[in-house]
């Protein structure tokens, strides 16, 4: 009456390869199932910056604070002139939002085979990339110029701190990038395995959309 | 003396040299570093606490002379506790149980898993390194609230808080990629038929508290960086004369430590429930209500963090008040989950088991006492009083400890294919639980009547006495550890041999050798509940009725029952 | 053959009853003895700790049933069900049961919302203030590392006096009079502490930043009772001795004293005797601003203190023979903002200490007295 203990090998998968990170008909590829749970933990970390961010602008009033003075110093530049959503910084964000449509091209590009098409659009993407951040601390040392530093009251160090922190964000991706452009050249990736090219383009959209986020509520708000 | 061998034997004891465990990727190495690691810093934590008990027993300063140095005490204490033992050693058990459980040849990113390991050690030492430092170590308790825990001449100047935030974030950051691995291991490796509601409520467990280490964890990371921040760089988040705000850090750091409480005990609750129906011969009660309450709790749990912030004056009290005792409700439900799966079932006393009721029947007085807690008005009189550090530690060693020491006398056979003794089992437990009763109990006495956390030395003569019990308690348990590590290092040699399944248990680690091989498995049995080798033994049976006896089994009953009641 | 759960031998169920009934009688001895008083708050000293008492004796209450019950479950499993040689079957193996589940669900659910109730109009109580013209008193307690002050304010939050002494032994504490509305309100200049009073049954937490508020009103009969407090939240390496005293006074007393206190504070000092040596300290940022004094042997001095911290800082200036020696001089802290003049008698030549007994141990705040 014992049941014996039946042999059952594991089945290798020789199911679908067409879908885009699928294996073995089970879903999402492990990496990419990876990078979506890494980026949600990411999510949560600039949650709890975002949070900080509000609680202290809600304990500040006006904001932005006055930094001039009053009557205002001759030559001084208020918080809310140097944050001009119309300046620099604008630029910047269209250029790292181009580099979002790049990135998704060359993920279509290798999805359908093309190499030539995901080279050309990963660099695209990883030069757009570097672009965003050399704007970015460009835009930082105008700021220092005019003074305003992390450590200019709350205004100062939830600015640096947010963008701070998105930029490093940013430089990561920028590195990634520079990996898959690099065994993408290599040749490592075709339309059935490039689940590298996933994640990474997976984790580029989630720091655009930060950027989107952060741009919005610093320089909007 | 095995049972009904499931696979054939593996060779016995696979050991690889310094070199083989300095650089192994096999989940079941590193979760033996992650178990061997964690209970150094419990060592290391626990002489603390009994240096700070050595100074309680009597008025007056004998130990400490200066009262900064016990203010390290206590906080490194608690921070080595809570962050190089209790967490990362319930995450060392999920590593090596939970691929053997889900028949899985080892954890989605092996090398990710390694490097998770590897900088626990590596956090911990920079935590400790903050002694020697001028100023200390970190002195502003586990909770490092600003300002006390911000730069100023009788704040924390020194660079040992720093230590301890950039220990912090390595830690957190070590616990962040464990979850990812365990998700995707749990979610995308299980074996063909381990459906989700087939698999051991263990995994359960493990996969509701990486989730909360996933969401949670970040959180806490971007308080300690905000801290740093202020700290270092000129940054004002915590400094109220600058335009920050104090309580902004504890509700950001109690978002996360809140959700932490429930990843400190839910594997060890998984624990118990792997324990208790295999030494009660039947199965769990109500798996799948189990699995409702533990997710229940997981959910809860984030609801729930400002009542530790109470008396602040603001937090919305009413809404974090029912939360709480909300949460009581799943937590009763699994504690008559548990008794039900005892009640009308054959138990027989094992180590294993002798330590999953000291965890019921210790975890069920934490959980009474933090009611107390939740009714607002009665938190206003207990608060940061000694009734908080008998609630936590009725939970986290009452509960987690009870817990792993029942875990590791129930996988120390699969681990090493060596039984423990079971005499020194039961001496330690019988030490372990007087001790632990000792020092804790009279701590609600002491809250009670009025005497305050984090002090060196207490001013009324009438808390005299308890003070020196639960002193006398802790070196109690101190010495209990001495039969447990006497008992490890004399079974590691001349253990008896464990076959396949020393007890008779039901998930798949049971259907491979002990230890097992590194690749886990040469064949997997059919998978048709969640308990799959006690199906293979016994024959799938109908719900609720009683099997038959296998002949097998029958016949060697003098073999099997010599791990029954006498043992 | 093998042997069914309904035919195990009722020795067992005797047994196993009988240690659940050992268990209830322990409980009950414990509480009829009046050993459980230990486990009950101090003597509630005011209308909101009383309130407070009541709610902890329900949940109290609730806390030994729900511990009897379950515990009592939990031995009666471990003592009738254990396993016979004769037990080779399995048990029944019961998977679960919907019914049971949902009972104790439910159950447990409305006890939960019940309690919540209970302790929600408890909280009203006890956190209800009066509108300014019901309150009958203001007192603002300021908390500093490491040292408690009481200013006193009338009915339109002007000052009237500061009691800098926080211990009635010193001649200091909190005093306020019984049956009436004390409103008290929160200060901190530095690190968050705690005011708390065990005798109250409440503690608030001292902010720096916010000002947090709370209202009590001593019992009648409490008069001429003195309840010790205590700083509640880590604040340093002083935490232990940040200790203070409410003395509660009848309302005539409290009024008398009160006069008294306005009137020390806007004294004008007594002039220093003339011949004195004086000698000039100022205490910022917790440091001295000198640490070497020299005065002459055998002769009265004075030294003129200033402290220019915050108003929540007290500093002093001791004089002991060295580190770890019995104090010679005490003198009274002052609050930050304020000036005194400290007169001492003469010394013997020799080396001594002078150091500030609020932050002891704290290197700006000690140096060398040389007398010769």
């Amino acid at each position: 009456m014992t049941a014996e203990a039946t042999a059952l090998t594991h089945t290798a998968g020789g199911g679908d390869h067409g879908t885009p990170g699928v294996h073995a008909g089970r879903g999402i590829s492990n990496p990419i199932l990876g990078m979506i749970l890494f980026i949600t933990s990411e999510v949560m970390f600039f949650s709890g910056l975002f949070a900080a961010y509000f609680a202290t602008r809600a304990h500040n009033q006006p904001w932005p604070p006055n930094n001039c003075g009053e009557p205002p110093l001759a030559g001084c530049h208020s918080f809310a002139e140097l944050l001009d959503p119309l300046g620099l910084i604008l630029v910047a964000t269209i250029i790292l939002i181009a580099s979002s449509f790049t990135c998704q091209f060359a993920v279509w590009a290798i999805r359908r085979g093309d190499r030539r098409g995901f080279v050309r659009n990963i660099a695209v993407t990883f030069v757009l990339g570097v672009i965003f951040l050399v704007m970015q601390a460009y835009d930082y040392t105008i700021l220092f110029g005019e003074g305003m530093t992390i450590g200019s009251g709350a205004f100062g160090t939830t600015y640096y701190t947010l963008t701070g922190f998105h930029g490093a964000h940013v430089f990561g991706g920028v590195l990634m990038l520079g990996v898959i452009l690099y065994r993408g050249l290599a040749g490592q990736f075709s339309a059935k395995h490039h689940d590298a090219v996933e994640a990474v383009s997976l984790y580029w959209h989630f720091v655009d959309v930060v950027w989107i986020l952060l741009f919005s509520i610093l320089y909007l708000l | 003396m095995a049972t009904h061998a499931l696979s054939p034997a593996a060779v016995p004891a696979y050991r690889g040299g310094l070199y083989e465990w300095l650089t192994t990727t096999d989940h079941k190495k590193i979760g033996i570093m992650y178990l061997v690691n964690s209970f150094l810093f419990f060592l290391v934590a626990g002489i603390m606490a009994l240096l700070v008990r050595a100074e309680l027993a009597f008025p007056g300063l004998q130990i400490f002379q200066n009262e900064h140095v016990y203010n390290e005490m206590f906080s490194v204490h608690a921070s080595a506790m809570i962050f190089l033992f209790i967490i990362p050693i319930l995450a060392g058990l999920g590593n090596y149980a939970v691929p053997l459980m889900i028949g899985a040849p080892d954890m989605a990113f092996p090398r990710i898993n390694a490097l998770s390991f590897w900088m626990l050690p590596l956090g911990g030492i920079l935590l400790l390194l903050g002694f020697f430092t001028p100023g200390g170590a970190a002195a502003a308790g586990w909770t490092s609230y600003p300002p006390l825990s911000e730069r100023g001449p009788l704040a924390s100047p020194g660079p040992g808080q720093d230590l301890w935030l950039v220990s912090l974030i390595l830690i957190g950051t070590s616990s962040i990629l464990g979850a990812i691995n365990f998700l995707v291991t749990i979610f995308k490796m299980r074996a063909p038929g381990m459906t989700l509601f087939r698999m051991p409520i263990m995994v359960w467990t493990v996969l509701v508290t990486s989730v909360l280490v996933l969401m949670a964890t970040p959180v806490f990371t971007s308080a300690l960086v905000m801290l740093y921040i202020d700290r270092n760089l000129g940054g004002t988040f915590f400094l109220p004369n600058e335009g920050g705000q104090a309580v902004l850090y504890q509700n950001v750091f109690w978002f996360y430590s809140h959700p932490a409480v429930y990843v400190m005990v839910l594997p060890a609750m998984g624990v118990i429930s792997e324990v208790l129906p295999v030494f009660s011969r039947k199965p769990l009660f109500g798996y799948k209500a189990f699995i409702f309450a533990t997710v229940g709790i997981g959910a809860l749990g984030f609801t729930v963090w400002a009542h530790h912030m109470f008396t602040t004056g603001a937090v919305f009290l009413p809404f974090f008040s029912l939360m709480t005792a909300a949460i009581g409700v799943p937590t009763g439900v699994k504690m008559f989950n548990w008794i039900f799966t005892m009640f009308r079932g054959q138990l027989t006393f094992s180590t294993p088991l002798i330590f999953a009721i000291g965890f019921l029947t210790m975890f069920l007085i934490g959980g009474i006492n933090g009611v107390f807690s939740a009714a607002v008005p009665v938190d206003f009189a207990l608060h940061d009083t000694y009734w908080v550090v008998a609630h936590l530690h009725y939970v986290l060693f009452g509960g987690s400890v009870f817990g792993l020491f029942a875990a590791i006398y129930y996988w120390f056979p699969k681990m090493t294919g060596r039984m423990l003794s079971e005499g020194l089992g039961k001496l330690q437990f019988v030490l372990m639980f007087v001790g632990f009763n000792l020092t804790f109990f009279p701590m609600h006495i002491l809250g009670i009547k009025g005497m305050p956390r984090r002090i060196a030395d207490y001013a009324d003569p009438t808390w005299n006495d308890w003070n020196l019990l639960a002193s006398i308690g802790g070196f109690m348990i101190g010495a209990s550890m001495l039969p447990f590590l006497w008992n490890v290092f004399i079974s590691l040699r001349n253990g008896k041999i464990a076959g396949d399944d020393p007890w008779e248990g039901n998930p798949l680690q049971r259907a491979t050798s002990s230890p097992p091989p590194p690749y886990n498995f040469d064949r997997l049995p059919e998978i048709r509940s969640e308990r799959p080798v006690f199906d293979a033994r016994h024959g799938l049976v109908e719900h609720d009725a009683t099997p038959p006896v296998p002949p097998s089994l029958a016949a060697g009953d003098e073999a099997h029952r010599a791990i029954g009641p006498s043992a | 053959m093998s042997t069914s759960p309904r035919k195990r031998p009722a020795s067992e169920a005797i047994v196993a009853g009988g240690v659940v009934i050992l268990l209830i009688a322990i409980v009950g001895l414990v509480f009829w003895s009046g050993a459980g008083e230990w486990l009950y708050p101090p003597e509630p000293a005011t209308e909101e700790a009383g309130a407070i008492s009541e709610l902890y004796n329900i949940v109290f209450a609730l806390a030994v049933a729900v511990f009897v019950a379950v515990e009592g479950l939990i031995l009666w499993s471990i003592f009738r069900y254990r396993r016979r040689p004769e037990d080779v079957d399995l048990p029944p193996q019961t998977h679960g049961n919907n019914l049971v589940e949902a009972i104790w669900t439910v159950i447990p659910t409305i006890i939960v919302l019940i309690l919540f109730w209970v302790s929600w109009s408890t909280l009203n109580e006890v956190d209800a203030i009066s509108a300014p013209a019901q309150r009958d008193l203001h007192v603002k307690a300021l908390a500093g590392q490491f040292q408690w002050q009481f200013e006193y304010l009338d009915a339109d939050g002007n000052h009237l006096a500061t009691e800098t002494r926080p211990l009635s032994p010193d001649g200091g504490g909190m005093a306020v009079p019984v049956g009436k509305n004390v409103y008290v309100t929160l200060v901190s200049g530095d690190v968050i502490h705690a005011w708390y009073v065990p005798h109250f049954l409440f503690k608030r937490d001292v902010i720096p930043g916010q000002v947090n508020e709370f209202e009590f009103r001593l019992k009648d009969e409490e008069a001429g009772q003195v309840f010790r407090g205590q700083c509640a939240e880590l604040c340093g390496t002083g935490h232990r001795v940040m200790l203070f005293d409410v003395v509660a006074m009848s309302s005539g007393d409290f009024d008398a004293w009160l006069d008294q206190l306005v009137e020390k504070e806007n004294a004008t000092p007594p002039p220093a005797p003339s011949g004195q040596a004086a000698v000039e300290i100022t205490a910022k940022d917790i440091a001295y601003d000198k640490h070497e004094l020299e005065v002459p042997a055998d002769a009265p001095f004075a030294i003129s203190f200033k402290n220019d911290d915050a108003a929540t800082i007290t500093h002093d200036i001791d004089i002991r023979q060295g580190p770890g020696a019995p104090t010679l001089a005490d003198e009274a802290p002052i609050p930050g903002g304020q000036s005194t003049q400290y007169s001492f008698d003469g010394l013997a030549a020799g080396t001594y200490q002078f150091f500030c007994s609020v932050h002891p141990g704290v290197p700006g705040m000690e140096g060398t007295l040389t007398v010769q």
